[in-house]
């Protein structure tokens, strides 16, 4: 026969396992409401980078460092923060480094393993043979072609970095700015500058001719969850940081994704952003990642003007044509 | 004595149906705080974007467009007619005009800054929150805070400028300062420095109208400070809302065709 304590243990084991395995900590937290009634989640909610969108194989269903992982990812993340204020590259250094430590805003990373927390292993699942195609065609991160414009990727023509790719943090210009009205929620991105105004009425999305890079949004309350629906995609945008999905972190998506949107504001300074990424055509499953968003009042929200300073576009066209024509001599 | 009354009666309901046909009498909706209601989806419908001043028709800048690209006339929104210009910047202007098919910031897609954004030929949603007032606009993703808080001083000067808000009874009234002189007002050229200053005003004077008034200040530009003024219309239909014009990749050709290979 179970003795109570047993019994307790098991649900306090339980309750742990199923804490553990959302990703999520079940929170009691109850948010302020807006003067109408809705949940309120205003203010502005950076991101902290350091957390890999995949999870290292090794580490199986294993959602959380170790107290010794983790005390390693803070050490990484000061280097790197003392690299950000290296101002001169060394004398062998072939190209490039980081911009300048007042550029960059890298804050503390989380004890999460990977941003994906479903599949189970924190790794995305298998592409499909037509995603499969697609990335080979048309590879989402940059391999340095420069014949036109067009085979360098979004982010860098400044266009987009699509949805996900604008809340996934990044090492500056996380700023994602909440704001309510009556009917409606408008999530701002600082970097590349987004704002998209969700309607909360429950129209239908706009007709299936209509494409958007950020998609059409509707949303609506699940408790104090906002839930957002987003359709009517290009096809041309990738999941990944900055939505480039460097080093196969990510991956284009196809024009009937399905993006579900989950902000519940956990705790008065903490909304869990999780996104769910229904694309059959690229995917083999729905796939899901969690990005705990950090309220700062402090932070400042700067205008990014990247098209107009795009300096760095007609540079690396310039550079191409120049590289030829010496090659030519 | 009773007809007396019921006199009475008509005449007031007259008086007041008249004083509503004026817009005497119409008070905004209000916002959770008491303020004016301004948010909706809202749009110029006029040709100001072509040209603020006085303007007969006129081709356009690319014979192949035929009449689609041409210039409808239109009736100017500058206060007395005439942008007082100072000479050097007149002649700017005048230049400005002649290299406008490549020298337009909206022929780049560039931000439209302050005040183009809120009259050009496409639509643009205030969000009235209890936090702030956000200005999204379709055209290039472009948008801008206004803070109606305690007034922030500008930092580095930008396209949309740094705005801070304030009631004046139910007109909304926005200092913008910090702008970057980089934006023109028009497909005509005009323009302004990095000394331009701008104080605008919404007032909604009925359901669907904005009354829109913008004071133009910029000594490096201008002789003195001018007033454009327009209405804006509410977008009615009942399935209203922003679309994404992102045209960076229409203007690419134009800036970097010369940089392909060929």
């Amino acid at each position: 026969m179970r003795s109570p304590f047993s019994f307790a243990l098991a649900a306090i084991l339980a309750a742990l396992f199923a804490a553990a395995s959302s990703g999520v900590a079940q929170s009691s937290y109850t948010p302020p409401k807006t003067p109408w009634g809705d949940p309120d989640l205003q203010g502005i909610w950076p991101g902290n980078m350091g957390v890999p969108l995949q999870r290292p194989k090794n580490m199986g269903e294993r959602a959380v460092l170790t107290d010794e992982e983790y005390a390693r990812r803070v050490a990484q993340a000061k280097q790197a923060s003392a690299a950000d204020a290296v101002e001169f590259a060394p004398a062998d250094q072939k190209i490039g480094i980081g911009p300048p430590s007042y550029w960059t805003e890298r804050g503390t990373p989380t004890r999460q393993a990977s941003l994906i927390i479903d599949p189970p292993d924190g790794r995305l699942p298998p592409m499909t043979p037509e995603g499969k195609a697609v990335q080979a065609k048309t590879p989402a991160q940059w391999a340095g072609k420069a014949n036109s414009y067009e085979d360098v990727n979004l982010y860098y023509r400044c266009i987009t970095r699509g949805v996900t790719g604008s809340i996934i943090p990044v090492v500056y210009n996380n700023g994602n700015q909440i704001l309510q009205a009556p009917g409606y929620v408008v999530i701002r991105n600082e970097m590349i500058h987004e704002s998209r105004v969700i309607p909360l009425d429950g129209r239908p999305h706009v007709g299936p001719a209509i494409r958007m890079y950020m998609g059409d949004s509707r949303g609506h309350w699940e408790g104090n969850t906002l839930v957002v629906e987003t359709t009517n995609f290009t096809g041309k945008t990738s999941i990944g940081s900055n939505g480039v999905a460097y080093n196969g972190e990510g991956g284009r998506n196809s024009e009937s994704m399905r993006l579900i949107e989950r902000l519940t504001r956990v705790d008065a300074n903490t909304i869990n952003y999780e996104a769910t990424v229904d694309d059959p055509k690229t995917w083999t499953r729905p796939w899901t990642m969690l990005i705990p968003l950090k309220r700062d009042d402090k932070y400042q929200f700067l205008e990014y003007a990247c098209h107009e300073g795009n300096y760095a576009l007609k540079d690396i066209l310039a550079g191409a044509r120049a590289q030829e024509a010496e090659a030519s001599k | 004595m009773m007809r007396s009354f019921s006199i009475a009666a008509v005449a007031a309901v007259i008086f007041s149906v008249g004083l509503a046909a004026h817009g005497q009498a119409y008070r905004a909706p209000r916002s959770a705080d008491g303020h004016a209601d301004l948010n909706g989806i809202w749009e110029a419908l006029n040709t100001a974007n072509w040209d603020l001043q006085d303007h007969s028709p006129a081709p356009g800048t690319m014979w192949e467009t035929g009449a689609i690209g041409a210039e409808p006339a239109g009736q100017g929104v500058v206060e007395g007619g005439v942008i007082p210009y100072l000479p050097a910047a007149l002649e700017k202007k005048n230049q400005n005009f002649a290299d406008r098919r490549t020298k337009d910031p909206e022929a780049k897609c560039y931000m439209p800054g302050i005040p183009r954004a809120n009259y050009m030929p496409y639509p643009f949603q205030i969000v009235q929150s209890p936090n702030g007032i956000l200005f999204v606009y379709e055209y290039a993703s472009a948008n801008r805070f206004v803070n109606m808080g305690k007034p922030q001083e500008a930092g580095s000067d930008t396209w949309m400028g740094t705005n801070n808000g304030h009631w004046e009874g139910d007109t909304l009234v926005i200092d913008v300062t910090g702008l970057n002189g980089l934006a023109w007002f028009d497909r005509a050229g005009d323009f302004a420095s990095d000394q331009l200053h701008v104080v605008e005003r919404f007032t909604r004077t009925d359901r669907d109208h904005l009354q829109y008034e913008a004071t133009i200040e910029d000594p490096k530009t201008f002789s003195r400070p001018w007033k454009i003024s327009m209405p804006l219309y509410r977008r009615v239909e009942k399935n209203a809302q922003l679309l994404e014009f992102k045209c960076v990749e229409f203007a690419e050709e134009l800036l970097y065709g010369q940089y392909k290979k060929k």
